[in-house]
């Protein structure tokens, strides 16, 4: 069963995503304030559809849409642009904004390449603790997202003359580490809990609440890349790039957790 | 704790390895794999049980004996840093992060910093203020440290000592769970399909009793229903409704009398009770049976509308014969046996488990993330107001963690904001 009035929201949200980009990268070549602005509420309006079609989508099949690679790419993307929105609103950085709008476009362009179907559930996946294990992947996913962009601009920030733009738009070296931080936070608290409901769950449905699969072997990767992080921003000297650079491997986990492990190594998380 | 990051980085280091070997096959499998070499350095490390090696293992007690040294060394210094936190005496004598000149009325200062109302006190004679917030905050490394502690150890002896059985059968049949004394009975199994064929819940009702031991009177006995996802805990046990399969009764008469019958599970088989070494094999059965050219029998669906059986006979473990049978066909004969096929039903495969240490490794989880959320949420922020010779007020303003974020928050407090 597919559902064509989600289809339509769904590339309607699509082409948001992809008109915000856009013009973001309008509002970093011309320089004008308002474009960034339109930009912005662009992919507000973009976020507003884009939890419509997921809504609809869990009311049509009953249930969380978050059990297959589709719907789990599109509230990948729905969440990342979520967290980037936050951060942009409340730190005043619409660069992170143009920043990130590649990254969303991205995600949820590869959700457009999955099939749409709506399954029943096998019985392993019709669970609560499923629910809660794939909304709070959702959210450190989307707050590491952020991370990323954000040690992706302290790096490139390095190599960049300074110009009246960017020192306007880009934060200081410090304070670019301190959100980088609490992105990170957020992402380590969420994927920890993930973990945890992951487990529950996983000992519910199998028996066994740790199996090394591979998809739990790379999310403990991906946790323990970001306990790296986090030490090295407590040692003096090392906070800033090397920081940063960990916040950029860590999301490249966090991406082979998500895609890299389904396709290229065998795991009971690959349902097919 | 520069040797705790190198650890950190070797672990995940290990991880990724491991995760690129399929874990736990057989040397032979290696070999044709990944080819004798690969296969030899492979097996030569340990690589097909990563994570069970001496090497991981290794990694992990020290990962833990750092953590547990970490923690208790801090112990003391952490208790009189948070006694510290909440001194006036300390917070006026030591360095800030941000200070304001000039502040004619502090209070509304330290409400727009969202501090409880300050304390009066005084520094070199003049009066001040004082207020801090979130000292528990200081805790949050501390107690992330003592989670993890807690879940490798509530894994580590989990590991050691949990104990794991397979029970399966057809309702009706009682087993023994392993040698611990007590028994299953499989009570009834359904398996549920919705209307598209898909199996939407395996259900089966179970009983766990001890061994009456030749005792008449009924057992105490302990019942339950269990379904994926949903198992239950059975004197201390744990039963998880784990996978299925066929079974089907298999009758053999001899020269038109009776001989025997007994319901098997695909896969199973009986000895004629007459015949030693004589052995019919149930290999498989297809409820909705179509032979498929080139590739033998299917079935199209999981309803029973065209059933067939897949069985097999041997000899003192030679092969006599195999094929697949339906109902509507005359017995199979063997010598003077004739045998038949009916009744087809789901068997359950229940998993039984007893892992006292899940519990330990759960708590572990939730004060890891307990501690995370106190390292991340609970920012200790400290304010101290001294007044000045002119009646004004300096204000300032300390946060360990907060670093630009809260000398934004203070200047905007400062500005009014
Ligand atoms: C070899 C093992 C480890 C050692 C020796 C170690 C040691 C430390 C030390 C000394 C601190 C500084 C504490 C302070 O500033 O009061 C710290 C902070 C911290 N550690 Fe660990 N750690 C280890 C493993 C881990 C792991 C696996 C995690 C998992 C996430 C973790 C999470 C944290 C957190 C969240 C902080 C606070 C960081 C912050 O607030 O910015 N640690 N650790």
């Amino acid at each position: 069963m597919t559902m064509p009035l989600e289809n339509l929201l769904f590339y309607g949200v699509l082409g948001l995503y992809f008109g915000a980009m856009l013009l973001y990268f309008l509002f970093v070549a011309v320089k004008k304030e308002t474009i960034g602005r339109v930009a912005l509420w662009v992919q507000v309006l973009g976020l507003v559809l884009h939890t419509a079609a997921i809504v609809l989508r869990g009311v049509a099949a009953g249930r969380l849409p978050l059990t297959n690679q589709y719907e789990f790419a599109s509230a990948f993307s729905w969440g990342l642009c979520l967290v980037s929105l936050i951060f942009v609103l409340r730190f005043k950085f619409t660069l992170l904004g143009a920043f990130a709008a590649p990254v969303i476009f991205l995600i949820i362009g590869y959700a457009a390449m999955q099939s749409k179907e709506i399954h029943e559930l096998m019985p392993a996946l019709q669970s609560n603790w499923l629910g809660f294990h794939v909304s709070t992947a959702i959210i450190a996913y989307g707050a590491f997202g952020v991370s990323f962009v954000l040690g992706i601009i302290f790096l490139l920030r390095e190599r960049m003359k300074g110009s009246g733009f960017l020192d306007q738009h880009i934060p200081s070296r410090e304070k670019l580490d301190m959100l980088s931080y609490r992105s990170v936070s957020l992402g380590l608290l969420f994927l920890t809990l993930t973990i945890v409901t992951g487990a529950i769950w996983a000992e519910r449905a199998w028996g066994s609440y740790w199996s090394w699969d591979p998809k739990e072997t790379w999310s403990l990767v991906t946790w323990l890349v970001y306990a790296v992080y986090l030490h090295l921003r407590i040692r003096r000297g090392w906070q800033g790039k090397s920081a940063a650079v960990f916040a950029v491997v860590g999301f490249v986990c966090v991406i082979f957790t998500y895609i890299g492990v389904n396709t290229l190594l065998p795991g009971v998380h690959s349902y097919k | 704790m520069g040797f705790a990051i190198g650890l950190l980085v070797v672990l995940a280091a290990a991880c990724v390895g491991a995760s690129f070997v399929t874990q736990g096959q057989s040397a032979a499998w290696y070999e044709q794999v990944y080819g004798a070499g690969a296969a030899r350095l492979i097996l030569g490390t340990g690589l097909d049980d990563a994570f069970h090696s001496w090497w991981f293992l290794t990694l992990t007690a020290f990962l833990c004996g750092n953590l547990l040294l970490c923690n208790l060394t801090r112990l003391k210094p952490l208790i009189a840093r948070t006694r510290r936190e909440a001194d006036p005496a300390a917070a006026l004598a030591g360095p800030c992060d941000r200070s304001a000149e000039g502040v004619a009325d502090p209070l509304p200062l330290f409400e727009r910093l969202r501090l409880p109302k300050p304390k009066a006190c005084e520094s070199e004679g003049r009066r001040a203020l004082f207020s801090g917030k979130n000292r528990l905050g200081l805790w949050g490394p501390w107690v992330c440290h003592l989670g993890i502690l807690l879940l490798i150890l509530g894994f580590t002896l989990g590991q050691l000592t949990h104990r794991e059985w397979t029970v399966y059968g057809v309702p009706g049949d009682t087993k023994p769970i392993g040698d611990t004394g007590y028994f299953l009975t499989i009570d009834d199994f359904e398996v549920q399909l919705r209307e598209d064929d898909t199996v939407s819940q395996y259900v089966a009702g179970v009983t766990v009793f001890r061994d009456p031991q030749g005792s008449t009177t009924v057992p105490d006995s302990l019942s339950a229903t269990v379904s994926v996802n949903h198992p239950a805990r059975l004197y201390g046990f744990k039963v998880y409704q784990n996978s299925t399969g066929y079974a089907a009764r298999v009758s053999v008469d001899e020269a038109g009398t009776p001989l025997q019958t007994q319901v098997v599970c695909a896969g199973e088989g009986i000895e004629i009770a007459d015949a030693p070494g004589l052995r019919v094999f149930l290999n498989a059965f297809y409820p909705d049976f179509y032979l498929e050219p080139g590739v033998g029998p299917r079935t199209r669906s999981g309803r029973m509308d065209n059933p067939a059986y897949l069985y097999s006979i041997t000899y003192r473990d030679q092969m006599v014969g195999m094929n697949y049978w339906q109902e509507a066909e005359d017995p199979i004969t063997v010598n003077d046996y004739s045998i038949v096929f009916s009744e087809p039903q789901s068997y359950t495969l229940l998993q039984v488990k007893a892992d006292r240490f899940q519990g330990l490794a759960l708590l572990g989880g939730l004060v890891t993330m307990l501690g995370l959320l106190l390292a991340f949420y609970l920012l200790p922020v400290r304010a101290w107001a001294v007044e000045q010779a002119d009646g004004t007020w300096t204000v300032f303003g300390q946060s360990r963690k907060g670093g630009a974020l809260f000398r934004e928050a203070f200047d905007r407090a400062v500005k009014g904001e």
